[in-house]
């Protein structure tokens, strides 16, 4: 009888360590979901609007690869910027997001017929709950833009489709940009609430999606001309975070393995 | 389609080509046989719309001597434009150069006129290349040496490359006249409408970072000035010779559809381009050739080819229409055609108001 019991608490502790690993496992493996963008909590005093602040070397960066976006416009797939790392944080009141990319040069400047920007561009769903189309949404669902250009200017533009955008009178964006050692660092931030219309609030209880966009102005890259991402999504939900399916497998995994561990155990039993 | 008996009869009243949704085309004829390169249209059109704000380097209206490169420099090589008469495909084109435009130049006036410096008046730069550099260079050799003038704005095309090149539907031709504009407002300086314009006639402001162009002069032509009056666009009203005509492609009263449907003597610039242009050229004739010893020798002077090449095929049946309608005058005989290209009246030349009671 002892035997068996011993044997009876081996299984429940080998069962026990199993369903652990089961579940510590996603995290173990990949520390987050695919196309995420973390968002950290950090302190407004430690200047998250700065590019060069320290408080981005405690913020997890997401490496986010860009292709040319489909578009009609001439050499629409001649794009030159392949990824750019994100970064995201928050205070009580604002929203950040720091953007960086390799670019050979600084192209600050449109002042001749040739000559192009280098911009970027950040684009979030009007209404969160549902997912627009990537091109710039479409007239049913209208998504923000947040367009910075290397002139220093940025502007927060409202559109319903390519083609379509249109300037927020007042942009409630602030960006700060670097160029140092062949690459741009870009620090945009915005209110997290907002109630005026059309403006994405990210004071919800949901996940909300995010996209972004690159332009290489001594390529000529402008326009529809440019480098993209596909959608990417801030936490902001209850969880859990990440595609159903991956907890699933694990899930089917961890009892998969449990079930050999049963029949084995029951198995040596009997002998 | 010319006789010798004058135009032939329209079979009904609505043969001309006009673009989808516009309900009248303005048109501009101008006879190059009368230009002397003055370039006074295109000071009227640069004081009047191009002065300052990011604009100097901007001739919407320009003179170029041909053959010659033209402004911007080289601009029939710059692509743009349809790939037939489809209009479903363009053509890829190129944004020029700055140097290709030349810089708007400041002088030395300061020095010479008021500080009594004995140097020349000259640019302050060291320019390589800017508008009416090549004037009256030309081609061919002496005594058989060649040029004309020819003066540019931009067509207001039937089918315009420039607005199915922008992205944003930001440049568009007007439903009332045909004229092509550009909404100032849309207009986010991408730049497809310049390199789409196969007569670089679109202009990159870096100012305003918008793309401009000509505009017809829509508010001279709409009575939108202190005296509310209808005026033709500046150049064509400050021409010295009087050059143009100004009115409507669908006026069938008019001397421009006479001009252009009728006679078809008047031709666009490069068809091949495709864009099908609203401003149409009488083409220039030269007096002839001369041999060595100074004789007059009965050889076109500009070669047909040339005027081929800028005017398309129809050029050699339109200079044989006038040449047969002069003949006809040398005898004594009348002709409506030389009538309408010799008329100095402004009521008859600029036909602006025929469409205003619709």
């Amino acid at each position: 009888m002892s035997e068996r019991r011993a044997a009876a608490v081996g299984a429940v502790v080998v069962v026990a360590l199993l369903l652990a690993a089961a579940v510590a496992g996603p995290t173990a493996v990949s520390a987050r979901p695919a196309n995420e963008i973390p968002v950290q909590s950090v302190a407004a005093d430690e200047q998250p609007q700065r590019p060069t602040s320290e408080t981005w070397d405690t913020v997890p960066s997401v490496s986010v690869p860009l292709t040319s976006a489909p578009s009609g416009v001439p050499n629409a797939s001649d794009t030159s910027v392949e990824s750019v790392r994100v970064q995201s944080a928050q205070t009580d009141e604002r929203l950040y997001l720091r953007l960086s990319w390799a670019d050979g040069t600084a192209d600050r400047n449109a002042s001749s017929p040739r000559a192009f920007l280098d911009a970027a561009a950040v684009q979030v769903p009007v209404n969160t709950s549902v997912r627009p189309p990537i091109s710039m949404g479409s007239t049913r669902n209208l998504v923000n833009v947040w367009y910075w250009s290397a002139d220093g200017e940025t502007e927060e533009l409202l559109a319903g489709g390519p083609g379509s955008t249109t300037e927020f009178d007042q942009a409630a964006v602030e960006t700060t940009a670097r160029y140092d050692d062949g690459r741009w660092t870009v620090v945009m931030s915005r209110p997290l609430d907002s109630d005026a219309a059309n403006r994405t609030s990210f004071a919800v209880d949901n996940n909300v999606d995010v996209a972004f966009a690159v332009w290489n102005g001594s390529e000529m890259e402008r326009s529809g001309r440019k480098s993209v991402s596909e959608w990417y999504y801030f936490p902001f939900g209850p969880g859990p975070q990440g595609p159903p399916y991956e907890s699933i497998l694990w899930a089917v995994a961890g009892l998969a393995i449990v079930g050999v561990a049963l029949v084995t155990i029951e198995a040596v039993r009997k002998n | 389609m010319s006789t010798d008996d004058g135009p032939a009869a329209q079979a009904d009243g609505d043969g001309v080509d006009l673009a989808d949704g516009v309900d009248h085309q303005v048109a501009m004829v101008m006879d190059l046989n009368k230009c002397i390169g003055c370039q006074t249209c295109t000071v009227a059109c640069k004081s009047l719309w191009t002065e300052g704000g990011g604009r100097d380097y901007m001739y919407w209206n320009n003179v170029e001597t041909k053959p010659g490169k033209g402004y911007p420099r080289d601009w029939e090589d710059s692509g743009g434009g349809w790939k037939d008469a489809e209009h479903t495909e363009r053509k890829p084109g190129d944004i020029p150069e700055q140097a290709d435009y030349g810089d708007a130049w400041s002088f030395n006036h300061e020095e010479v006129m008021y500080n009594g410096g004995d140097q020349p008046l000259r640019p302050d730069s060291d320019p390589e290349w800017g508008p009416n550099w090549d004037e009256d260079q030309g081609a061919g050799e002496y005594p058989n040496s060649y040029y004309f003038y020819l003066p540019r704005i931009c067509n207001h095309c039937t089918h315009p490359s420039c607005v199915e090149a922008c992205p944003r539907k930001a440049i568009y031709k007007r439903e009332e006249d045909g004229i092509v504009l550009i909404d100032q407002e849309r207009c986010r300086g991408y730049r497809y409408c310049v390199e789409g314009c196969p007569y670089k006639k679109v202009y990159y402001n870096a100012t305003q970072k918008t793309s401009e162009k000509c505009i017809f002069c829509y508010p001279r032509i709409e009575g939108e000035g202190p005296d509310g009056e209808t005026f033709a666009p500046a150049c064509a009203e400050d021409c010295p010779p009087q050059l143009r005509l100004v009115g409507f492609l669908d006026d069938e009263q008019g001397p421009i559809h006479k001009l252009v449907e009728e006679y078809e003597v008047a031709l666009p610039l490069h068809p091949e381009y495709q864009t099908q242009p609203n401003v149409y050229y009488i083409p220039p004739f030269a007096p002839p050739q001369h041999s060595e010893d100074g004789e007059t020798v009965d050889v076109d002077r500009i070669p047909r080819n040339y005027l081929e090449e800028l005017f398309g095929e129809r050029v050699h049946d339109a200079l044989d229409t006038i040449e047969k309608e002069r003949d006809k005058v040398n005898r004594g005989g009348d002709s409506e055609l030389l009538d309408m290209l010799t008329d100095t009246n402004p009521a008859r030349k600029y036909r602006l108001e025929v469409f205003d009671d619709e």
